[in-house]
């Protein structure tokens, strides 16, 4: 029905205005190998949890965000602008 | 084709102003829409700044990103004089004719606009000159608070139409 | 006629009588009386048969939670099935039926079931029904149907108005009973901002019930006093009529305010519902108590009551609930209504109080059996006696109306909304809040507290301390002495009644009865959540209200555990119903979508175009000419003249991003497939833009304005898709780039201006050269219009395979400069032409769109191989598809497809068999993607995806379509119909 999602630009705003893309991981290099590479497009942790994911302000200032959701409660710990990068997470 | 008369057509001409106690609603001017661009790390603070101490109307739009606004069309080379100013650290892209400008003034502005925007508009929290891309029940649109009881709502010139039907309509309990 | 009004007294306007209808029978009340209090005070006690075993049913309770007393309201397309008649106010002319009965109310056929109810208990679908099974859809679940429900939606289109809206505050209060009035008053006062809701007519909660006094004045009068001072308040908006529904994300809070349900005829232009959707930095629930009902036999029967909804038509309504009245409770909260019976000279026949050790003091004229229960009611539309039941021994008692009182249940749903479990509470006999709700707090009854003055300070505390947090420093507010309240302090709850005989209803509105439970606990569905499946209690549109705290209480004891190792079934939104109507806002009808209309738009209109629905976009698909009888024949003729002269197409939808700054070329070059890096300025280029995956994404051109300009052009479908994609991939993946980008779609009427005459009709209007060798094929370049009135882009780009050109005009000019180019182009035959025109021009040529880039191919597989560079460090998709099962040897690739006999024709979606072979899964070896009747061809053709296509061009197949059983044989041959050497894009 209703949920707020902030973004770090323009606030406390529905969740009808972003756009969620899904787990935020670092883009591997290219020649980065088969296997990494397969993990970034098709592998996914599924926590319960925190959860880095990637939200698009679709319907607002248009910019990608990294925020971290708790799956379980869908609290939003942090939100921050994708442009600040993301964590490698797998080796 | 030298004698051949061009027509412009607002996208809002068929559309009679709204006028009621609570609200009212104008189509503004379809004048320039300059979408600025600043290259990433720098400041154009200070040429922004100028250029709204020469009167042109400069709302924030997202980070880096500003729109320029007027009711008066720019020449070609009043828009590309205007372009040149913004460089070398923004670029300028014209969308006087991609965005459209509606004007919503009254008491009852805020009630009106909460019917669509999730955006908290308290006087409050939104101040004047401040601006924001929100949706506004379907559609996304750009809104400059201008006065205490007055918005200016930029949107997509292909959904001006239907913004405008939805605005009417959430305003129709004002009426009268 | 056994409950009447009372000579004085209520909140009632009696000088404003009200005209109604009940069931046709006219009847009269007055402003400020529910439909519930009205059809009291006129003695109608029959109000509904019930769900399954139609029994009769009277008003049980004053509020939201009334499980009977369901009706249907108004008529045509304003009527309402369902309605509570305890929250409907009272409206001149109002029309009310009752429901689940037939032919009448008083005599139900239905009734009958009541005789079968030893084959009804619990789990009897399971049971009974169970074979054989082809029975099910014919006769038991239509025979179900009928028999078993409530009222009847109407099939009339509603014609009122619905809207949704958004507040946002420092502090709700959802409730503005003594606890949410003093949390209200507070919180006001602080200056932050307060909304304030509150699901009746009329704010004040228990207060308006009440014979106490608070400072002097009645309950009612402070009540009404302090909606005064708060509506006052420039920072409060109290919402009467508003039912906080639900407890989301994010602190909202979700409520539906009827705007217009309590009127005869709704404003138009004024909704009858408004959905809100509050955000709350903080929230405080206020919503006080349910009052649990006891379960003794036959206690549904009409006459008995909840004692707080009793005590509430006298104090509020002055209606008194029956003429000699017995009070069964299990806690102090009797002796209130007790009291006030007598006080209203009501007759008051005993107190039956189950506690042998009730400490309470009672002064009054009724008898009081201490230890003692209420074992069952008797009457059959109305009550007529109870037998109560004391250390073994049964007695009767004449008295036509019995309340009852089995302790109270805190109304914590909201509270419950986001995850937390209600915990119960040994002490109060109830199920209590889960502690930690993040921004929600409670005040007042719903967690505990009891009595008047205890709430109002526990409201005005909370809010202080709320507040706080937030930055506000206000003193909780205090109020005057209340004199005359009864404080209810816990009760030990009373699950099993000794010496039932009767049926003892637990759900009334699912009429689930205490030996359902048993049933249930017997045959192993004692788990809360099977006993609720298996039995159905707590189901439908009460929810459980009343009966879930009894039916847990009852399952406890039939195991032999406590109520806390039952648990209780979730709660979900939404506490009580929502109607579609304020879901669905103001979206429906010509604002269900957003149109997007084409700066063209007009034009297309006044050239005949006939529109089809792309998205949110409304495209000219053809343009039908006198005389022509079907769209084939108009896009037949469009399809030709293209060829032959010329066409003008609209192509505005097209997606449009204009990309600037240093690192633009190194940008695309890397979202691309193919290299864009040695671009030149003033030129278009065919891109590929791929998924991670290496599956093809869509496809466009991009131009190169000036040396760090460029335009891209997207698919109309992926317009949106490709510019999120290019933002995520300039912002996450590549921020150090300088690449910045601005969609202009709708900056620019585009049209697409096709076919051998198409440069002499352009040239009448640009200004520039654009002869072959000044303006080659895709030469792409800003151009001067009109003896420089104006300025455009100029494409030479090609779609049809005819020499052709898009130009880009700034959108309010565009319907003007269509007009010229069709007037410029009259001589030299040019028409209109629209999508369905467009669609045939390309499938002729050979050219993909969606249907070929369908998410299942890569770029070798549609012939495009080469557009992979090899030479490339890096581009989205780059890494992937080269993997193992994108380039195996018997990929699907694009082919063309016709039929042997040119009159046969096949359809899209069609699958490619050999020739001989059986319609099978292993046999199949591709489909049709694309596919229309080609003018030029002189038959139909097709585009297809077929393993190994490009090696068996010339290969004799079978087209099959499994859903039509057309079987068509077919030749498989190249894509490209129409110019293979591409001749005419460079002429």
């Amino acid at each position: 029905m209703a949920s707020l999602v902030s973004c770090p630009h323009c606030g406390s705003r529905p969740k009808e205005e972003f756009t969620v893309k899904g787990a935020a991981l670092k883009r591997p290099a290219p020649d980065a190998g088969q296997e990494r590479w397969m993990d970034y497009v098709y592998l996914r942790d599924n926590p319960r949890g925190a959860y880095e994911e990637y939200w698009h302000h679709t319907s607002g200032c248009r910019r990608w965000l990294v925020v971290t959701r708790d799956t379980a409660t869908h609290e939003i710990a942090d939100s921050r602008d994708a442009a600040l990068g993301v964590p490698e997470t797998r080796a | 084709m030298s004698k051949y008369r061009l027509i412009h057509r607002p996208a809002l001409s068929d559309k009679q102003p709204f006028n009621a106690s609570g609200i009212g609603l104008t189509a503004l001017p379809e004048g320039h829409v300059i979408h600025v661009l600043a290259e990433q790390g720098a400041d154009p603070s200070a040429m922004l700044k100028g250029l709204a101490e020469q009167g042109h109307s400069v709302r924030y739009a997202a980070p880096g990103q500003w729109y320029i606004v007027g009711d008066e069309p720019l020449a070609d080379d009043a828009l590309a004089a205007l372009l040149t100013r913004l460089t070398p650290h923004a670029e300028g892209v014209d969308q006087s004719h991609g965005r459209v400008r509606i004007l919503a003034r009254g008491p009852m502005v805020e009630r009106v606009l909460a019917k669509g925007s999730g955006t908290d508009l308290a006087l409050s929290a939104f101040v004047v000159g401040r601006s924001t891309t929100t949706l506004i029940g379907h559609i996304a649109a750009h809104i400059t608070r201008v006065e205490d009881h007055a918005f200016e709502i930029m949107v997509l010139r292909g959904f001006a139409e239907s913004l405008w039907d939805d605005l009417a309509q959430m305003s129709a309990e004002f009426a009268a | 006629m056994t409950s009447y009004r009372l000579p004085k007294g209520g909140l009632i306007d009696r000088q404003s009588p009200l005209s109604f209808r009940f069931d046709g029978k006219a009847l009269s009340g007055f402003s400020g009386d529910s439909l519930a209090s009205a059809l009291l005070a006129n003695g109608q006690r029959l109000v509904a048969r019930s769900f399954k075993y139609h029994r009769p049913r009277g008003i049980l309770t004053a509020g939201s939670a009334e499980p009977n007393a369901l009706m249907t309201i108004g008529s045509g397309g304003r009527t309402e099935p369902n309605t509570r008649a305890t929250m409907q106010e009272l409206y001149q002319g109002l029309e009310a039926q009752s429901q689940n009965r037939w032919p009448s109310l008083d005599l139900d056929i239905g009734a009958l079931n009541s005789l079968l109810s030893p084959f009804l208990g619990a789990g009897f679908y399971y049971k009974t029904f169970m074979w054989p099974g082809a029975l099910w859809e014919k006769l038991y679940e239509p025979f179900i149907r009928k028999a078993a429900g409530l009222g009847k939606a109407t099939y009339e289109a509603d014609p009122d108005g619905y809207e949704k809206s958004w507040a946002h505050c420092d502090l709700l209060v959802i409730g503005a009973g003594p606890a949410g009035l003093g949390a209200a008053l507070t919180a006001g006062r602080s200056g932050a901002r307060v909304i304030v809701v509150d699901e009746h007519a009329l704010a004040g909660g228990s207060l308006l019930a009440e014979t106490a006094s608070i400072g002097g004045a009645t309950a009612a009068e402070f009540a009404r006093q302090a909606i005064a001072e708060l509506e006052s308040l420039p920072n409060v908006e109290v919402l009467t009529r508003t039912t906080a529904f639900g407890w989301y994300d994010g602190n909202v809070f979700g409520a539906v305010q009827r705007v217009q349900k309590h009127v005869a005829t709704p404003k138009d232009n004024v909704p009858v519902e408004r959905l809100w959707r509050i955000a709350a930095k903080r929230a405080l629930l206020a919503t006080g108590t349910e009052e649990r009902p006891l379960v003794f036999g036959g206690n549904d029967i009409p006459g008995v009551m909840m004692a707080g909804a009793a005590r509430s038509y006298l104090n509020r309504y002055g209606v008194a609930f029956g003429k000699r009245a017995a009070v069964f409770t299990t806690n102090d909260s009797g002796y209130a209504l007790a009291r006030d019976l007598e006080g209203a000279g009501v007759e008051l026949a005993a107190i039956v109080d189950s506690r042998a050790d009730a400490a309470i003091a009672w002064s009054g004229k009724a008898r009081l059996v201490k230890g003692a229960f209420v074992s069952d009611a008797k009457g059959g539309k109305s009550l007529s006696g109870i037998s109560i039941w004391k250390d073994g021994k049964s007695e009767t008692l004449d008295v036509d109306a019995l309340a009852v009182s089995g302790g109270f249940s805190p109304i914590i749903h909201l509270a419950c909304h986001r995850g937390g479990r209600p915990v119960w509470s040994d002490t109060h006999s109830a199920f209590l809040a889960p502690t930690k709700l993040n921004g929600l707090s409670l005040a007042g009854a719903v967690k505990a507290t009891s009595g008047i003055a205890a709430c109002m300070a526990d409201g005005a505390a909370q809010a202080s301390a709320l507040l706080g947090e937030l930055g506000f420093k206000v003193e909780p507010a205090t109020f005057g002495a209340v004199e005359g309240d009864i404080a209810v302090p816990a009760a030990k709850a009373v699950w099993s009644i000794p010496g039932i005989k009767g049926k003892a209803f637990v759900d009334f509105q699912n009429d689930v009865h205490r030996k359902d439970l048993g049933l249930a606990v017997q045959e192993g569905y004692g788990h809360v959540e099977l006993a609720k499946r298996y039995t159905t209690t707590g189901m439908a549109t009460d929810q459980g209200k009343l009966s879930n705290v009894n039916a847990i209480g009852l399952l406890a004891e039939a195991r032999g555990v406590s109520p806390a190792d039952v648990g209780t079934t979730t709660f979900r939104p939404f506490y009580t119903p929502v109607s579609f109507g304020a879901l669905t806002g103001a979206y429906h009808r010509d604002h269900f979508q957003p149109v997007r209309k084409s700066p063209l738009h007009d034009w297309a209109a006044k050239n005949g175009a006939k529109f089809v629905e792309t998205g949110l976009w409304y495209r000219s698909s053809w343009f039908p000419r006198d005389g022509e009888t079907s769209w084939r024949e108009s896009v037949d003729r469009e399809v030709r003249n293209v060829r032959l002269n010329a066409g003008l197409c609209d192509v505005s939808m097209l997606g449009k991003i204009e990309i600037v700054g240093a690192d633009a070329g190194e940008f695309l070059n890397r979202i691309y497939s193919n290299g864009f890096a040695k671009l030149p300025v003033g030129k278009a280029r065919y891109g590929l833009m791929l998924r991670e995956d290496g599956i093809v994404y869509d496809d466009g051109t991009t131009s190169r304005i000036e040396e760090n300009r460029y335009f891209m052009t997207t698919t109309t479908a992926y317009a949106a898709g490709v510019m999120n994609h290019l933002e995520f991939c300039s912002q996450a993946l590549w921020p150090d780039l300088d690449v910045r980008l601005s969609s202009v779609t709708d900056q620019w009427a585009q049209m697409a201006i096709a076919g051998p005459k198409s440069r002499t009709i352009l040239q009448a209007i640009v200004d520039d050269d654009i002869s072959n060798e000044a303006f080659p094929f895709l030469a792409a370049r800003d151009v001067s219009l009109f003896s420089g009135q104006l300025r455009g882009r100029l494409f030479r780009i090609s779609f049809s395979g005819e020499l052709a050109y898009e130009l880009a005009v700034p959108a309010g000019y565009g319907e003007s400069v269509a007009d010229a180019l069709m007037d410029a182009g009259k001589q030299h035959g040019i028409c209109a032409y629209g999508v369905e025109a467009l669609s045939v021009l390309r499938i002729e040529k050979g050219h993909v769109t969606h249907n070929e880039l369908n998410g299942t191919v890569v770029p070798a597989d549609l012939g495009f191989g080469k557009m992979v560079s090899a030479a490339k460090p890096d581009f989205i998709g780059k890494a992937m598809v080269d993997r193992e099962g994108l380039v195996a040897e018997d990929r699907p690739q694009l082919v063309g497809v016709v039929p042997l006999d040119p009159a046969q024709a096949f359809r899209t979606g069609s699958h490619i068999l050999a020739k001989d072979a059986a319609a099978t899964l292993e046999n199949d070896q591709g489909y049709v993607t694309s596919s229309c009747y080609s003018p030029h061809i002189g038959s139909t053709i097709g585009l297809a995806l077929v393993k190994r296509g490009s090696q068996r061009h010339g290969e004799d197949v079978m087209i099959w379509n499994g859903l039509r059983n057309e079987y068509t044989p077919g030749r498989l041959c190249s894509p490209v119909f129409f110019d293979p050497a591409n001749e005419k894009l460079h002429v």
